[in-house]
Formats: structure tokens, sequence, C-alpha cells
């Protein structure tokens, strides 16, 4: 018996010994990604561990966050200061928000480490990228995460059904000659078509506004219901707006009126679903619609390539509302920053700098190993259903998807007319502005509340604005709009003035 | 002398027998809920990471903010959010409660076992759906374009009612759906305690020739009085969180409904979703505690008055 | 039977004008319960043309079982789930009965120097608590409860209210003269409670057991606090909760996430899967439910003639 024992633990023993041989002693770096639909990571992760062996020096392990539970694992892995989680993925609209993080010392300072291991990263990502990345964190002003190179630039489009558009009688021209004041006709027709219950104008509603009174998202504003308006010079996005570099109180400006009144009618005549005027049904019914094309007019956040990924059985085109616009929001799209939590700070940029700029590393990430999740044909990518079903994380949240092959799908050429595309965009005048608002911390959420109960309705046109909108603009004004306004604007007019 | 050492000494053995018992519980309940309890303190800072990034470090280098993380109170709609949360409570208390038992003594009466089965298992089904499918179930009848109750209106030649848009029918369809997911629950608690009461009570009661109403209210009921009392305790101590789902799923989170359905757990939701910050949600948690603590000693002592036995401590 | 037999009889039971409306009573309020599963069943079965047309009704214009094709095409991840479901139930259950019985039982004897103590320390976590935060750091970083099946039961072994309810069942249900009758025949501690004590409670015990295996059954938070890498231990209630939170994010979100969005959101799993799967997570536990009431409504001979 004794014997017996003896040699377990003997066996035991080398086991463990031999364990700790084969791990190199290679420290193990891991990444958290979000979007990701990954259910086999084998062959992947063991090709790019042994690419990045030498690369790196480090042993990579991934977290493959979905859409869904994103949010809160990474902001618990922050939080709660875990030092298991090296990397992780942040931007100007998830959870874990990129400016916040980095002003409260979550994220590493990587101006040193850009320094030493990043000559290649600065080569492959465009100098605009790193300054839309450069902000005033925890360790003052510098990078704080990798910038990942994808479509830059915000443009909202009009999602036209045009299958039903030359139904009644219209063509697409004539439809761009109108403005969101003239679609009551072309809506009265396709009821008179359609039936009763055809909701011919097809909504996001928060976007509506935005494209109707030309305003943008303000970086750092309450994030599920904007309180603040920018506005865009419709004709040179580059140039000053008609109030100039100040926000506005959203809802208080002649625009606003002019648009929830025009919507409100819309809406009384019924050519807006009610369903979208409530906070949780109104995604999945504007979905739902969109996807089996049960709609004529429709509101879309484009980005270039978007029509090769949609298949709704109707012919679709969208029609611009402005040239697309580089703002904070939409240059802060996908970024991937190190914690402070981590022990290997060096290995993981090593990491990031190689996976933004070799395309071995970021193909075999994305696209999977050649041979198992797709093969070449004439240098495009031709994915194999199955293995790619196993293995699909979300490209756009990667890093720079310029480096990638082609695939058959988006045809050659396509990265190229990408990176074209978003390099003509212009910039808006307060790039890389960012609304501070720990100072008015209360105030935006008590204002955010305020805007819960009302912006939503109001802007699907559910509410008669006669009534709703004085109440709205009294509670907001009763609950600190001035001040979070005043502070909004003080930083505005210093960072300008810088 | 030597019986009361011997005495003393089994005392002593009985009292350590019965620790170990509770050892297990114990242990888990200062590791997993008291050890936890420290992080409290977040309520009255700006937590933020310092260096090194660790919790308990970032917990104590953080700077105090003093009351400044209860400052979401300052609102106003806070009366109106705390006016919410406190009625819809205390009426649902009272109604589940009285339900409850109803449903239980019929139960524990039907001379039709099978029947008794079918009807309590049926009631548990509530538990298993999740608010988001319970509301998929309301919206199906109320769906502006599709319900049920908007298409009868308009067969009937009425203008349908904009349910989601519309205050006035949500204090009753939120109570009907509290009751629906919460009765069957606590009548089968009732249930097992009137399984738990000696039965020659009744053939005491029967021999004195009660009839089975007076059985009921002079057997039954003084028997499940300790489960109601400590219930109804229990149910108090909450009086301050309310069911979040319920008031934030089922009306679809629709802004308009809000001054009917604004409790204080779905205000600091949204707070929370647009601030990000912990403080804050943290002292939300903390003021919840504090009143449903009043709340729960306040309600213990007049239960101590009248029944010393039936108190929770 | 003669006469006076049957006088008693009749005092031992409501009569057949009050069973009737009782059955009427509990009767409408069991269908108003079931209903909803019922529509749950229909929208499982509804084609998804139907669902983004109408919406979900009890009269879907067309059906279809492809719900319940994707949901056994889940394969592996299917069966997985379900296994872990059942075993975390199980094992949950079991330990956290035990540990309820022996902590609530000392509460109830009054001879207990520490009672009030004890009593204390368990009633004020229902109303304190440390909050997410603090919890997840002790249970991961201190208790490694991180991607393994500990940090799917643990968390939840202990519920005060539970341990409230059995120590009310116990003052109930059990004399405290046969504990002193025990005690006196020279019984341990651990010998009265198991064979003395516990066949008294058996219906607090099934109660008590049902209501934590619902519990255990129903979870899916701690799946997603404690659970990053290893898929493999994921219950069937956190895939379902995954999809609808996936589904839920891409229609909030659409906008911020470019052309990869518009593929992702062809590719959701319909409205139509997600009832499938509520179905197979409901239907075993309301199987299993007459398992545990067998103990609750057999205790009742209230209502019952006897002989």
């Amino acid at each position: 018996m004794k014997k017996l024992f003896a040699l377990i633990l003997a066996l035991a023993m080398v086991l463990t010994a031999s364990s700790f041989a084969l791990a190199e002693d290679l420290p193990t770096i891991t990444i958290m990604f979000h979007g990701s639909n990954v259910t086999d990571d084998t062959a992947v992760l063991e090709a790019v561990n042994e690419y990045i062996a030498d690369k790196v020096g480090a042993k990579l392990e991934v977290v493959w966050g979905t859409w869904g539970d994103f949010d809160q694992k990474a902001t618990d892995a922050l939080t709660t200061g875990d030092s298991s989680i090296d990397m992780v993925f942040t931007c100007s609209w998830s959870a874990d928000e990129y400016n916040k993080y980095a002003k409260d010392g979550y994220f590493v300072k990587l101006d040193d480490l850009i320094a030493e291991y990043g000559a290649d990263l600065t080569a492959a990502i465009p100098e605009s990228l790193m300054q839309a990345a450069t902000i005033e964190g925890a360790e003052g002003m510098g990078i704080y995460a990798v910038n990942g190179f994808k479509d830059t630039a915000t443009q909202n489009t009009w999602d036209v059904n045009v299958t039903l558009l030359t139904e009644l009688g219209y063509t697409l021209d004539d439809f761009k000659a109108m403005s969101f004041y003239d679609f009551g006709d072309l809506f009265a027709k396709a009821k008179e078509v359609k039936g009763d219950s055809f909701y011919p104008f097809l909504v996001e509603p928060m976007v509506l506004e935005r494209m109707v009174t030309g305003s943008i998202i303000v970086a750092g504003d309450s994030g599920s219901t904007n309180l603040l308006s920018l506005y865009l010079n419709q004709d040179d996005v580059s140039a000053e707006g008609p109030y100039g570099n100040v926000m506005l109180n959203k809802f208080a400006t002649e625009e606003y009126k002019k648009f929830v009144e025009k919507m409100h009618e819309y809406y009384e005549a019924g050519y807006v679903d009610p369903a979208l005027a409530v906070a949780e049904t109104s995604n999945d019914t504007r979905t739902n619609a969109q996807l089996t094309g049960d709609y004529l007019i429709g509101t879309q956040s484009y980005s270039f390539g978007y029509e090769k990924q949609i298949d709704r059985g109707i012919e679709v085109a969208f029609v611009p509302c402005t040239e697309p616009y580089v703002d904070t929001t939409a240059s802060q799209g996908a970024m991937m920053a190190i914690s402070t939590a981590s022990e290997h700070p060096v290995e993981s940029f090593k990491f990031l700098a190689l996976l933004n700029s070799d395309p071995t590393l970021m193909t075999l990430m994305n696209y999977g190993v050649e041979g198992v999740h797709y093969t070449l044909e004439d240098g495009l990518v031709k994915f194999d259903p199955d293995a790619r079903a196993t293995y699909s994380p979300w490209t756009n949240g990667m890093g720079n998807v310029t480096i990638l092959p082609d695939t058959v799908d988006e045809g050659a050429g396509f990265r190229e007319s990408f990176k074209e595309y978003y390099a003509g965009a212009k910039a808006i005048p307060a790039l890389g502005f960012v609304f501070d608002t720990s100072e008015v911390n209360t105030e935006m959420g008590n204002l955010s509340n305020v805007a819960a109960q009302y912006a939503l309705a109001l802007d699907a046109g559910a509410l008669d604005p006669e009534t709703a909108l004085p109440e709205f603009l009294a509670e907001l004004d009763a609950n600190g709009m001035q001040a979070y306004l005043d502070a909004a604007n003080a930083q505005l007019a210093a960072y300008l003035g810088e | 002398m030597q019986r009361a050492k011997k005495s003393k000494r089994r005392w002593d053995a009985k009292n350590f027998w019965l620790l170990t018992m509770v050892m297990p519980g114990a242990i888990w309940l200062l590791l997993i809920r008291y050890l936890p309890m420290l992080g409290v303190i977040i309520s009255f800072k700006d937590y933020k990471a310092q260096k090194p990034n660790t919790f308990w470090n970032n917990l104590i280098k953080s700077e105090w903010v003093g009351l400044g993380n209860f400052k979401f109170l300052s609102n106003t709609n806070t009366l109106r959010m705390i006016r919410n949360t406190l009625l819809y409570n205390a009426a649902w208390i009272l109604l589940v409660l009285v339900i409850a038992v109803l449903f239980a003594v019929m139960m524990s009466e039907l001379k039709n076992r099978f029947m008794a089965k079918a009807y309590q298992t049926m009631m548990f089904f509530p538990y298993f759906l999740s608010w988001v499918v319970a509301s998929y179930f309301v919206l199906a009848f109320l769906d502006p374009t599709s319900g049920m109750i908007p298409s009868i209106q308009r067969s009937l030649g009425l203008r349908p009612t904009q349910f989601y848009m519309d205050t006035t029918w949500w204090p009753l369809i939120l109570t009907l759906s509290n009751l629906w997911k919460n009765v069957g629950y606590s009548s089968v608690l009732y249930l097992a305690a009137i399984t738990g009461i000696d039965t020659t009570l009744y053939e005491a009661a029967a021999v004195d020739g009660a009839t089975k109403r007076q059985q009921v209210w002079h057997v039954t009921l003084p028997g499940i009085r300790p489960m109601i009392v400590i219930l109804l305790i229990m149910s108090v101590g909450k009086i301050f969180n309310a069911d979040f789902g319920l008031f934030y799923n089922v009306p679809q989170n629709s802004g308009p409904l809000y001054p009917v359905t604004q409790v204080i757990d779905t205000y600091v939701y949204n707070t929370y979703a647009n601030t990000h910050n912990i403080g804050m949600s943290a002292a939300a948690g903390l003021l919840q505690s504090v009143v449903g603590c009043a709340c729960i000693v306040a309600t213990n002592l007049i239960v101590r008055r009248i029944d010393a036995d039936s108190s929770l401590f | 039977m003669d006469k006076a037999q049957k006088r008693y009889a009749g005092l031992n039971t409501f009569g057949p004008g009050a069973q009737a409306v009782f059955h009427i009573c509990l009767g409408l309020f069991a269908l108003l319960c079931i209903i909803p599963f019922v529509f749950v069943i229909i929208i499982s079965f509804t084609s998804e043309d139907s669902i983004r047309q109408i919406g979900y009704s009890f009269a879907p214009l067309s059906w279809s079982t492809q719900a319940y094709g994707y949901v056994f095409s889940l394969g592996r991840q299917l069966w997985l789930s379900y296994f872990n479901s059942f075993l975390i139930t199980v094992v949950g259950t079991v330990l956290s009965v035990i540990i309820c019985i022996l902590y609530s039982y000392p509460l109830y004897r009054k001879d207990f120097k520490y009672r009030n103590f004890f009593n204390f320390m368990s009633f004020f976590t229902m109303i304190f608590g440390g909050g997410l935060v603090p919890t997840v750091v002790v249970c991961k970083q201190m208790l490694g409860m991180s991607d393994n099946y500990a940090a799917l039961i643990v968390p939840m072994l202990f519920n005060p209210f539970n341990i409230i309810v059995m120590r009310t069942f116990f003052q109930t249900t059990v004399p405290r003269e046969l504990i002193e009758a025990s005690t006196i025949d020279g019984a341990g501690e651990y010998r009265t409670l198991i064979q003395v004590v516990l066949p008294v409670v058996k219906p607090a015990i099934a109660t008590i057991a049902l209501l934590n295996a619902l519990a255990f059954w129903n979870e899916w938070f701690l799946s997603l606090l404690y659970v990053t890498k290893n898929m493999d231990i994921i219950p069937l209630q956190y895939l379902l909760m995954r999809m609808q939170r996936n589904a839920d994010f891409l229609a909030k979100n659409a906008g911020m996430l470019g052309a990869d969005a518009a593929k992702a959101a062809r590719n959701l799993p319909s409205q139509s899967l997600k009832m499938a799967l509520v179905v197979f997570i409901v239907v075993p536990i309301a199987c299993a439910y007459p398992f545990f009431q067998r103990y609750v409504v057999a205790g009742l001979t209230v209502g019952s003639v006897k002989g």
C-alpha cells in the first residue's frame, strides 16, 4: 500500500515537473473581444501561439465576449482590478467607455510603449486615428488604446425601398429631391396601395432627429438619450455650423420643434408604427420590418460596403443625408486598451502592435486557419461555412481591418476602395472633443431620466408637442440643464482655444 | 454537586454539537456575504483605479466624497419614484398575502386530491417564465397594431387605446402581473405550513361540533399564523426594492408611462446606464437596505408586542 | 355508516357548494398561470415570417417546426448545457438543503446558547449586501470561483429567506417535547435531528428543496459573472439569456457597428427559437415538480375523509 502511494506521488511529481517544462516560462496574455460568435478556437490559437511565441514572447488566451455579455464582463474585469484580463476592447459607445475609463485610471498610457515597440504600428495606422485616441487620461495627455483602422466616418442615410417606390410611380431621383417635410404625399399613396396596417416610415427616431435637424452626437454626452446638439454645416461638414461651435439643448431649438410637429403629423396619419415610440419594442420592430422589406423609407447609419451585407428581397438604395464626416464618436469606434491591472503590459502591447500591422496574424485571428476555415481563390478568401460558423469574431472590433485580404463576397479591390472612401471623409471642426461630465455627473443622471420619459416618444411623433414639449423643457430646466450645457460649452471653448 | 457538574458538561456538549451544525452556513455567510460588505464604503467614495490597480487598493485609496453619491436623489422625480415603489409594494404585500392564504386553504380543503395537485402545479408555471417572456404575453394583448384588445376595439369601430402611451391602465396591469407571478409561490409555502398542522387538532374540533368554517378559523389560520407573520415581515423589509423586470420589461420601458411605472430600481438602472457611476448604484442599494432594515425593525417590534413567538428576532 | 359518523364526516369537509366555488377560483387562476406557457409553445411553433408581420399572437399566420430543428442543431452545446443544468440543480439543491436544515434547526432550538447571534447573522444579510462588484472580487479573486462549477453553485448555497422559512416550519410542526424526550433517551444531537425531527418536517424539506431546485434551475446571472473562457460548463438558461441579450444589443447598437452588424442581425436566432428553448427549460422542471409535491400534498390529510 505504502509503495503504491509512493509510486503515485512520484508519478504526480514527474507530471507536474514536465508540464512546467512544457510551458517554457512564456507568460500568458488574455484579450477580451466584443461581439464574437466563436465556439471553437483551438486550431486558431494553436497557430497563433506558434506564430507569436518569438515575436511577442507570450502565449495568447482569448475571452470571446458576445454582443450581449461584453459590457458586463468588461466592466466587471476592469472595476474589480482583475489581473487575468490584460487587453480589453473599448470605444466611445461601449460600457467601458474609452474616455471615462482612461480618465479613471483603468487603461495603461501607451506613449512610451509606442515609442519603444510601436514603429510598425504607427506606420500601419493613419496619424488621424492616433490623434483621435490622444486624450486627457489619468496620466495626462496621451494615447490609452490602440485605435482600430475601420470605418472612421459617420454617415446617416435614407434607406429607400426602391421596389415599392417604383411601384408607387416615383423614381429615386424624385425622392432625392424631397426633404423630410415633403414625404406626406408619398406616404399617403403608400398607405393607399399597401393597406391600412402598412407603416411606410420605418425610422430609428433618435437617428432621424439628427438627420432632420442636422445635429451630431457629442462624445461624452448622456449615452442612451443624447441631451446636447452640435449643429453641422450641411454644405461643408468641415466648416462651422449655423450656431457656430456651440452646443445647444437639443430639445429647445426651433429645428427640433419643427421636426417633432411634423413627426406628430405623420404619426397621427398612421405613417409610423406606434411600436417605434416605445423603448423596448422600437428596435425589434424596426429590425424585423427592415429585414423583410416591409417599409418604404427608413433610416440607416451607413458604412462602406453595407449594401453587400443585406438581403431583403427588394431593391434598396441608401441616399445620404450629408457627406460622411469624421467626429469623435466615429473615430473612437473600436479600440483595444491594456488594463492597468495587467501584469504583462509590454507583451500585451507587442501583441496589439503586431495584430494591427501584421497581415498574417490579423488574418489568422479574424478569418481562421487557411485550409481549415477558408481557402484562397485568386487571392480572395472563400469561407468554409461550417468552420466559419464555429469561428466568426467581429471583424471591426479586432483592429486594423485594412490589412485583411478581400473576401469572395466583397470582391477584389474592396479594401482599397474602403480606404479611399474614408480617407476622403472630412473632419468636423470639433473633432477630438469629449465632454468630461465628471463635474456634472448628477445632473447628467437626472437629465437622462427626464429625457428617457419624453425624447423617444416625441421623436417618433407619438406625443403632441403642443403639450409635451413645454412640459419636457420645464423638467429639464428644473433638473439642471443649464448647468450641464454651460459646463459642456466651457469645455468646448477651452478645447478649441488650445 | 456532582450532578450539576455533569449537567453543565452535557450542556456544553449540546451547544458544541449545535454549533457544528451552524458552521457550514456561518462560514459561507462570513466569506460570501460579510467579507464583501467592506465594499459598502464605495457608496461614500469616488471609486477609481489606483496604483497598483487591485480592488482593495482602489477601495482604500479612492477619494472620499461624503454623501455625494446620494445626490441622484436631488431631482424633481424623486418623490414620484419613491411613491410608486412604496404604494405598489404595500398594496401587493397585502393582496398577495390574502389571496395566497385563501388559495392555500382552498387547496387543502379540496376533496378531489388529484385536482388539488393539478392546480398547485399549474400555479408554479409563472415562476419559470421570465418577465421578458411575460412581457411578450402582455404585448400580445396590448400591441397597438396586432394586439388583441386594440383589434377588438377596431372591429367595434372604436378608437384603439394606445396602451403604451396612456398611463390609465398600468396600475391595474402591473398589479395583475405581480399577482400572477407571486401568488403561486407564496401559496405553496402556506400550503406546506397547513400540512404541518397536527391533524388531531381538527379531530378534536370536530368532536366539539365545530363546523368546517369554524375549524379553518380556529385551527388552520392560527396554525399558519407564524408563517404569515414571518413572510409579512420579510416582505416589508423589501418595501423599498421594486421588482425590476416587472417595471422595466412589462411596460416595455415606455417613457410616457414613467409617471406610474418609474420606481427606484428602474431609475437607478437608467442613471447607471448613462453615468456608469458605481458609487451611485452602491449608494442607492445602501439606502434601500437602510430603509428596509428600519421597516423590519419597526414591524418586528409591533409583532413582538402582539405575539412574541411569531416575531423574527 | 351510521348517522353520528356521517355528521362527524360532514364536519370534516366543506359541502359540495363550497367545493364548487373552490374549484372555480383555483381553476381560473391556474388557467391564467398556464395560458402564457401555452402562448410560449404557440410562438415556438410560429413561423418567423408571421412574427415579423404581426408580432406574437395566439393565432399566427403560419406554423413552422423550424425552431425545434434549430434547437437540435445546436447539438453538443445543447446537450452539454442540459447536462450542466441538471448537474448544477441536483448538486446545488442537495447541498443547499443540507446547509439550510443544519443552520435553521439550531435556530429553532430555544436552548441553543448562540441562537440569537446566528439568527441575526443570517437575517442581516437578507437586508444588507456588499453589492455586486465586491462580491465578484471575493468569489473570483479570493475564492477562485472562475470558469468552474463551484462558481455556479457556491454563491447560491445559502439563502436567508429559506432559513427563516425553515425555522418557522420547525416551530410550527415539531413539538418541543419530542426533542426533550429524545435527549432524555440519550440520543446525540445529530441523531435526534435525523431520526426524530426530520421525519416530522418532510413536507417542509420538500418545499425548501423545491424552492432551491427552482432557483438553481432558473439561474443564469452567475454564468455571466463567473464564466469567461470555459463555455462547456454553462447551463441552458444562460444559453437562452445570451441569445436574448445578443439580439437586444444588436438591435440597440446597430448604428455603431458598421456593415458587420447587418450580417450579424441577419443571422440572429429567431424569436421562435428562443421560445422553443423556453419550452426545453420549463418542461423538465415541470415534470420534476410532482416528485416534490408528493411530500407536500401527501401530508395533507386534513380535508380527506378518513375511513
